[in-house]
């Protein structure tokens, strides 16, 4: 890093952090501390709630995903615009009427307080560990490509969070999520324009996607249905839907978004911003994966794209190996690189037959690479049994260290750190939010003054920022740690999302049922996780659906308390 | 002392800025969705 990107990178997180700190100043009360004084105008909440979803994650992995795998996780999100058309119609009225602060506060309005209690620990539970992960997910690969500790990486992300987080509450969380997105959403354009203009002079922008749609990466949308296949669809349009429903209308890190805003319409507004530029959103980042991936058929990638871990294993008695696989590998593009001229040459003249032939010797010599792209990845487990072979989210990265001039590289990776640090302090805000109102001032001290749960919801920020530095701090230790979390993530969400909708929609069905309906879901979407090969986002539908059908089976016979709303 | 701003719960229904009622926002995101899925379908065509 030169010293231009530190100044690009520190001006523009320093400016967020300090901007977030002043605008905010001077909460006295709950409302003000946790709802932002209900101020917020539609265009603060549409971007807040997208700053939300969009972790450092999202911009170092889906680009990778895009090389690896082509377009076709856009189909993930179809079902997102109908959620937050449902929950606009629904939802936001019902919470604004009942002037709640979590959306777990509903649940004991409309059945009773263990309900209410299971669902805010659940979310805590759950909420609590992927604010760490949040933290570590990016912290392990910056820390690898910028060569710092992994644990002053982390301690950096997960301090500038609390500094604003703890001092403006949900104010300051959705004032600085402009600023995060303006950042975040310029940085990605300066990046896929810049691919762009890196391909060979004799390359167009038209010919780039003919190659990438020739070699499989412009898969947007599949309609064949396979229960097994992750994203296609039907799966997107119906898990997506209730996923999406799940976390915009009960994960208190999203409800808190639009609870901030100045009235019913300008929380649907908001929402419905969502609704209207996530799916584009999505698509572009992919897309920007999609032209990584056309530039590395005519610039040579590296064999891995972790160089941290290849650097160990030129210290070990593999490292032959290792060159001798990269030479093949050299052979191999060279070869490829031929043959992707060939190709492009061959769709400018329209010619099917030459198209066809080029195109399979593309695909061919693609199988090589792969192979011994392969084959360095085994000798990489063998020498260094600890390291992670999965290189798919360095792949981004690694271009924008490598190739983006002085100024975008810090740029950029102010992108990924705004990105961390607005779904951080989303998730801090939410916990504090959640325990405070669900469990200290509900359950432990109810008669406190306004000052005092200010006090108690700071308090709880800090103490929640402490256990996600310390979790991701910790989380190296443990295997498949993030691969374990988000499965808790998808068994919780349908079941969560059920008791909802019976709250919202089948007035019939009270506490005692659903609590049961409830508990009797969840040990059905252990069964399918355990028993079958149902791909995860079935889950969330599976989960719901059973809490609503067990609730009305139930409910004859296990008495009639609970309260309408 | 700062302004606050009471929670506008009286207006429920209140027109959206570029329709004459909420309807018309609903299908807006539903049209585009709809569009979005119909752009792809055809990308996916052209360039397989």
């Amino acid at each position: 890093m030169r010293l231009l990107d530190w100044v690009v990178l520190l001006g523009t997180l320093g400016f967020i952090v300090t901007y977030g700190v002043w605008k905010t100043r001077g909460s006295k009360d709950i409302e003000g501390y946790l709802k932002g004084d209900n101020s917020m105008k539609w265009w603060t909440i549409g971007l807040s709630v997208m700053a939300t979803q969009a972790s450092a994650i999202t911009f170092l992995s889906t680009p990778g995903q895009a090389y690896e795998d082509g377009m076709r996780f856009v189909q993930f999100y179809f079902g997102l615009p109908i959620a937050m058309v449902i929950i606009s119609i629904t939802v936001i009225p019902i919470f604004y009427k009942l002037n709640v602060f979590t959306a777990y506060e509903f649940l004991e309005n409309r059945f009773d307080l263990k309900t209410r209690s299971l669902a805010a620990m659940l979310f805590l539970v759950q909420r609590g560990l992927a604010a760490g992960i949040t933290i570590y997910a990016p912290a392990i690969i910056l820390s690898t490509m910028l060569g710092w500790s992994l644990n002053v990486t982390i301690l950096i992300i997960g301090l500038l969070v609390v500094i604003y987080t703890v001092s403006g509450g949900t104010k300051a969380v959705s004032v600085t999520q402009k600023q995060q997105m303006a950042v975040m959403m310029g940085g990605m354009l300066v990046a896929g324009y810049m691919v762009v203009h890196y391909l060979p002079q004799n390359v167009s922008f038209g010919d780039a996607v003919a190659v990438a749609g020739k070699m499989g990466k412009m898969n947007v949308v599949d309609f064949s249905f396979n229960w097994d296949d992750r994203y296609n669809f039907w799966s997107g349009i119906t898990g997506g839907l209730f996923l999406a429903l799940s976390y915009f209308g009960t994960d208190q890190s999203q409800v808190a978004r639009y609870l901030g805003g100045k009235s019913v319409g300008e929380s649907r507004l908001g929402l419905l911003f969502n609704g209207l530029l996530k799916i584009p959103m999505q698509f572009l980042i992919l897309f920007i994966g999609v032209m990584v991936f056309v530039f590395y058929q005519f610039n040579q990638p590296p064999v891995f794209f972790n160089e941290a871990a290849k650097s160990l294993v030129y210290a070990t008695p593999y490292a032959g190996d290792l060159r001798q696989l990269e030479e093949e590998y050299t052979t191999v593009f060279e070869q490829k690189q031929q043959a992707v001229h060939g190709l492009v040459t061959a769709l400018r003249g329209e010619d099917e037959a030459a198209i066809a032939s080029a195109q399979q010797q593309v695909e061919t010599l693609t199988n090589s690479a792969k192979g011994v792209r392969d084959e360095a990845k085994e000798v990489i487990r063998q020498a260094t049994p600890e390291a992670e072979v999965r290189d798919t989210d360095y792949v981004f990265i690694s271009f924008v260290m490598k190739y983006l001039p002085t100024g975008l590289v810090g740029l950029l990776l102010a992108v990924i750190f705004s990105a961390a640090m607005s779904s951080s302090a989303s998730e801090l805000n939410a916990l504090a939010s959640t325990t405070v109102v669900d469990i200290y001032k509900r359950s432990v001290k109810q008669q406190g003054s306004p000052q005092h749960y200010v006090t108690a919801s700071k308090a709880f920020t800090v103490a929640w920022g402490a256990v996600a530095i310390l979790f991701a701090m910790f989380a190296s230790l443990l295997d498949n740690l993030i691969e374990a979390v988000n499965i808790v993530g998808s068994i919780f969400y349908g079941t969560i999302l059920g008791i909802f909708l019976v709250a919202f929609y089948f007035r019939y069905v009270r506490g005692n049922a659903v609590f049961l309906a409830a508990v009797l879901a969840e040990l059905v979407v252990l069964y399918c996780y355990y028993r079958t090969d149902i791909a995860f986002l079935w889950f969330n539908v599976i989960g719901c659906v059973c809490v609503i059908v067990f609730g009305f089976v139930l409910q004859p016979f296990v008495g009639k308390k609970g309260v309408k709303v | 002392m700062e302004d606050t701003n009471p929670v506008d719960t009286e207006k429920p229904l209140a027109k959206p800025p570029f329709f004459k009622s909420w309807s018309g926002m609903y299908w807006l995101v539903l049209g585009n969705l709809g569009f979005l899925i119909l752009l792809f379908y055809v990308l996916t065509k052209v360039y397989e």
